[in-house]
C-alpha cells in the first residue's frame, strides 16, 4: 500500500541502522533530488511569496493541491543541505497523495529517522516548524 | 586607524591553503547546517559542531573544563597547536567556537578570512575524506570570564547605563518579529529589546564575500556613527549568542576594545526572564524612562 504513512516508514527504514555520518549523507542525497524551482514560480520567489521567515537561510515553499493529488513546490539555498534534504524528504512523501493524508505528516519525523540527536535541539525546532507549516497549508487548502 | 587592532588573528585562505598540512595548525570546520562538513570541508579540517560537541544541554551551558579538554585531545589540538576556525553564514560559528576556545584560555587561535564562502569563491577544492588525528595531551584553565557575561550581570551593566550592544535585525530589536503563530522557532516570549542597547545589525561588519569589512569602516561603524568607546566595558548580544560572538570577535581583535563581553545567554534568555526590563521599539531607551534608568 502506498500512502504518506508507507513513504514516511520506508524513509524511516533507510535511516535505520546508520551512524550520524551516514545520516548526513542519507540527507545530502534527498537534496540533491530536491527538483530545480519550476519557471513558473520564479517571478513568486522574486516578490518574496513562499519564504519562510522563521529560516536564517533562503528557504521558498509552495503547498499546493491539483488534480493529481498534494505537492510541494520548494527552493531552499545550496548552503543549506540539512534543510534541503528535509524539505525533498516531505516532497516525496505527499507526492500525488489525496490531501487527507497531509494530516499524517508526523511530529515526530526527526526523532523517528535520529536526526534529533545528530542536529541538535535549535536546529530540530526549525525543521519541525517546516513540518509544522507543510502540514498546516496543504490541510486548508479550500 | 589603518590596520586591525590584532591582525594576526585573521588569516586569509590563501594562507590555510599554504598550511594544510602543518602540523603546528589544525583547521576547525564549525557550520550552522552540519551537513556542509559532510558534502565537503577544506582537506585535512576537523569539525567541532557549537551544539553537538561545545554545550551540554544536561546543564544548558558550555561543556566543563574536562569536557572542553577532551574535545581538543581527541581532535589532534594540543595546548600549543594554532586553531584556525572557518565556518559558514559569515562565520557566525566560527566566531562562537573561536569564543569558547578563549572561554578555556586556548591562546593561538584565528578566524579564517571570509569562511566557506570565500574559499569556495576561490574555487578551491573540497574534500570528503574522513579525517582523524591521533589524541593529544591537553590540559585547560578554568572559563575565563572576562568574555562572557552572564544574566545578572549583564542586568547590573544595563541599570549601569553602560554599552550594550543588540546585533540582532532591526525588526528583532524593535519587538517586531519574534515568531509567528503556530510557528514555533526558538521560543523567547517577549519582543523587543535590552534597555539602552543600540542596534548595530551584524551583516554591517561582513562585505558581500564573507570577510570583515575594513578598520576604517569598522571604525566609523562602532565608534564614529554608534558612539563607543574602546575603553568603555562593553557587551553584545543577540538571539542565542553566535552573531553575537562575531560582533564580540570584531570589537576585541578587529577594534581593540580592551573590555567587551558577549552575553551568550542573549535574548533567549532576557526576553524569557522574570524581573528584568525590556524597551520595544527603535529607540534603545524608552521614552518615559531616563537612560539607565
Amino acid at each position: 500500500m502506498d500512502t504518506v504513512t508507507t513513504r514516511i516508514d520506508n524513509i524511516v527504514d533507510e535511516f535505520a541502522d546508520l551512524d550520524s555520518r551516514e545520516k548526513l549523507e542519507l540527507l545530502i542525497d534527498f537534496s540533491n533530488r530536491l527538483p530545480p524551482l519550476p519557471e513558473a514560480y520564479q517571478a513568486l520567489k522574486a516578490e518574496n511569496e513562499g519564504r519562510v521567515h522563521e529560516c536564517q537561510t533562503p528557504v521558498y515553499l509552495w503547498p499546493e493541491l491539483d488534480q493529481d493529488g498534494m505537492r510541494l513546490v520548494a527552493e531552499v539555498a545550496e548552503e543549506a543541505p540539512t534543510v534541503k534534504g528535509f524539505v525533498s524528504m516531505l516532497a516525496e512523501a505527499v507526492a500525488g497523495r489525496p490531501q487527507a493524508e497531509a494530516a499524517d505528516l508526523p511530529d515526530d519525523f526527526l526523532e523517528r529517522i535520529g536526526l534529533d540527536a545528530v542536529l541538535g535541539m535549535l536546529r530540530s525546532r526549525g525543521l519541525q516548524a517546516i513540518t509544522h507549516r507543510v502540514r498546516r497549508e496543504l490541510t486548508v487548502i479550500p | 586607524m589603518a590596520e586591525y587592532a590584532d591582525p594576526d588573528v585573521l588569516v586569509s585562505t590563501d594562507w590555510v591553503a599554504e598550511h594544510q598540512n602543518d602540523p603546528s595548525v589544525r583547521i576547525v570546520e564549525s557550520n550552522e547546517d552540519r551537513a556542509l562538513y559532510i558534502q565537503g570541508h577544506i582537506p585535512g579540517a576537523v569539525e567541532i559542531d557549537w551544539l553537538i560537541d561545545l554545550q551540554d544541554q544536561n546543564v544548558r551551558d558550555y561543556v566543563d573544563r574536562v569536557g572542553f579538554e577532551k574535545i581538543c585531545r581527541d581532535n589532534g589540538i594540543s595546548n600549543d597547536t594554532t586553531v584556525v576556525f572557518y565556518g559558514d553564514q559569515n562565520n557566525w560559528w566560527a566566531c562562537y567556537a573561536f569564543w569558547v576556545f578563549k572561554l578555556y584560555g586556548h591562546e593561538r587561535c584565528k578566524i579564517m578570512n571570509g569562511g566557506r564562502k570565500k574559499w569556495q569563491l576561490d574555487g578551491r577544492a573540497w574534500s570528503t575524506d574522513r579525517v582523524s588525528y591521533p589524541a593529544a595531551t591537553y590540559t585547560a584553565p578554568e572559563q575565563d570570564k572576562s568574555v562572557r557575561a552572564l544574566r545578572d550581570e549583564v542586568l547590573k551593566h544595563q541599570k549601569a547605563g553602560k554599552a550594550l550592544i543588540d546585533v540582532r535585525s532591526p525588526e528583532e530589536y524593535r519587538g517586531e518579529r519574534l515568531h509567528m503563530p503556530e510557528y514555533p522557532n526558538e521560543g523567547a516570549v517577549r519582543g523587543g529589546h535590552i534597555p539602552g542597547a543600540v542596534n548595530i545589525p551584524w551583516p554591517l561588519s561582513v562585505n558581500e564575500d564573507g570577510t570583515f569589512k575594513s578598520a576604517k569602516d569598522l571604525e566609523k561603524l562602532y565608534c564614529k556613527t554608534n558612539h563607543l568607546k574602546r575603553r568603555s566595558p562593553t557587551i553584545a548580544y543577540c538571539r542565542i549568542g553566535e552573531r553575537s560572538s562575531l560582533t564580540w570577535f570584531v570589537l576585541k581583535y578587529l577594534l581593540g576594545f580592551g573590555n567587551v563581553r558577549n552575553y551568550d545567554g542573549s535574548w533567549l534568555e532576557w526576553g524569557n526572564s522574570v524581573g528584568v526590563p525590556i524597551v520595544k521599539g527603535p529607540e534603545p531607551t524608552a521614552a518615559s524612562a531616563a537612560p539607565g534608568a
